[in-house]
């Protein structure tokens, strides 16, 4: 895919899109599971058509790897370059107005790169008015109907999506231990807050500050790290 | 006078035990802030007459013959509960937004609470936590625990809190709450049964429900690794703390050969697991760039993973015993 391919496929392709959104900052710990997405959401767009898209949010390098991983799976890409640390509810005000001003009907959610996005699911679907689907770890898209197979628990629930919706997807890519450093990427379509019809301000509302994250090396620590998962007694 | 209102999951005929303890956290929270504690649970009866009612408002209904029911309501009475509320919804009830979103969304705009509350473990919490706190704008607090004796506040890992003087509104999911003192057992309680507006989003269909592979593990999950394998202190002390933490036990080939973990739980590092917590002992040979939060325990100092939440180096049996002494003890 060329850069002039990428952009125009954000350009011509009229009718309902598949946003992907591929959070705030990059992963955590490996771009497996931002492979995984991107391949996922490719599957809505077979004959490339610029029917799916890729969107992240924040500092420039982000931004670079999200686009360039994106060209890698033949999914063109959006970004929109801020400092802003937000809650869950104001990356979903973003995620939200972008899904409206692309004309996207069904958003993905990479849940997995970052252990707190799994919560912008119910929040993006809240605002849309969407149905929302957490956990999914399978996905088959078929015309009208998304086939999707959803963590519970211990249970796998398969079921079937149709209209809008919002799906966190958990689906991993290859494993992979190195990749190139991505360039500046030219293929993708760069937002601002004022074209979607965001106020810096107002979103600062929701601002949070960054959280520290120093591992813990004692066992009182650990054990504290760990309290908060404990069965309950009568379930042990 | 404020509300804060637990949402309870049935488990069969029972309350689940994962919302019980954020019923115990509740009861800690409405005791200390001077509010009402509401215990809340979605059910279903096809013969009552909420099934075929059009009505668009939350409206108190006769109570539905449910098993279990009443003996449900007296375990939330004795759990802490000040009232409880019986959502009688239209349709069957399972842990999906699109089944019971609108049966729960009834019960918040009814009582407009201050905290809601969910066990973290509970079967509907990942679907209907993060909705309520988007659906009333609230702060959202993840595996949170009640601290504090007068005072009592929430709060979460990352520094989130709930405290008594905050404005606003706050979700939080329950992951550890003090015991709560005894209640008697003939203890009164205030039933109130509502008949909830709205169906089933019929944009999510439930097709089919099956046992998940350990792969998928979304909860917690001890890894034991193959160096350590045939050491039966350690695969003793790893079994430990995975029942603590009702974790599945895996390892890889090593340690299904030694019969520490069985077939079925075999994983190796292509294995790509996203659970909540992973717990590795000694070099356990498997990716989590997809789990919440790692530990290790009992690796080499220079094995690496990156943004790790805690590390015990040197013997991995010293660190298994102390850790589920305290977690024991706690």
């Amino acid at each position: 895919m060329t850069d002039n391919e990428a952009t125009a496929r954000l350009t011509i392709t009229p009718g309902s899109r598949v946003l992907l959104w591929l959070g705030n900052q990059g992963p955590a710990r490996s771009i497996r599971w931002l492979d995984g997405a991107l391949k996922t959401v490719a599957k809505f767009d077979p004959d490339k058509k610029g029917r799916a898209i890729a969107f992240a949010a924040g500092a420039a390098s982000w931004l670079d790897l999200a686009s360039d991983r994106a060209r890698h799976a033949g999914v063109a890409s959006a970004g929109l370059q801020t400092d802003l640390s937000l809650d869950y509810l104001g990356w979903a005000q973003i995620v939200a107005a972008v899904s409206r001003h692309l004309g996207a009907g069904t958003i993905l959610v990479d849940e997995a790169s970052r252990q707190e996005r799994w919560i912008e699911v119910a929040a993006i679907a809240e605002l849309l008015d969407a149905a929302q689907l957490t956990h999914v770890v399978k996905l088959a898209p078929d015309k009208d109907v998304i086939h999707a197979s959803r963590i519970a628990g211990r249970e796998l629930q398969t079921v079937r999506v149709r209209g809008n919706a919002v799906l966190g997807v958990r689906i991993a890519g290859a494993p992979m231990d190195e990749y190139p450093t991505p360039m500046p990427s030219k293929t993708m379509q760069r937002m601002k807050l004022e074209m979607l019809g965001l106020d810096p301000v107002v979103l600062g509302h929701r601002a949070q500050p960054p959280r520290s994250h120093e591992p813990k090396k004692t066992v009182e620590r650990i054990a504290e790290h760990l309290v908060v998962h404990l069965a309950p007694r009568e379930a042990r | 006078m404020a509300a804060v209102l637990v949402h309870v999951d049935l488990v069969g005929e029972r309350p689940d035990a994962s919302s019980l303890v954020a019923l115990a956290a509740g009861r800690h929270v409405a005791s200390s802030w001077g509010a009402t504690l509401y215990a809340a649970v979605v059910v279903h009866d096809p013969k009552h007459a909420n099934v075929t009612s059009q009505h668009d408002d939350v409206a108190a209904t006769t109570m539905p013959s449910v098993p279990g029911l009443a003996e449900a309501e007296s375990t939330l009475a004795r759990a802490g509960a000040d009232k409880v509320v019986i959502a009688v919804s239209r349709g069957p009830v399972a842990p999906l937004w699109s089944v019971v979103g609108n049966a729960w969304r009834g019960v918040v705009d009814h009582l407009r609470p201050r905290l809601v509350l969910f066990g973290a473990d509970a079967p509907s919490a990942a679907e209907l936590g993060p909705r309520t706190a988007a659906r009333i704008g609230a702060r959202l607090l993840l595996r949170a625990r009640a601290t504090g004796i007068d005072d009592v506040e929430l709060r979460d890992r990352d520094g989130g809190y709930a405290r008594v003087g905050d404005g606003g509104a706050a979700v939080a999911m329950i992951g550890r709450a003090p015991a709560i003192e005894a209640v008697p057992d003939d203890c009164d309680v205030d039933v109130v049964v509502l008949a909830m507006p709205g169906s089933r989003d019929d944009r999510i269909e439930l097709v089919t429900t099956s046992p998940a592979e350990i792969a998928h593990a979304t909860g917690a999950v001890v890894v034991l690794g193959d160096d350590l394998a045939t050491d039966a202190r350690v695969t003793a002390g790893a079994q430990r703390l995975a029942r603590l933490l009702n974790a599945d036990l895996v390892g890889g080939a090593a340690a299904a050969r030694s019969g520490a973990v069985g077939n079925g739980a075999v994983v190796d590092k292509t294995t790509p697991l996203s659970p909540e917590l992973v717990v590795t002992v000694g070099g356990a040979q498997i990716d989590v760039a997809g789990a919440t939060s790692v530990i290790k325990i009992g690796a080499s100092p220079s094995t690496r993973i990156a943004a790790v939440d805690g590390v015990l180096a040197g013997s991995a049996e010293t660190a298994l015993a102390e850790l589920a002494r305290k977690l024991e003890a706690s």
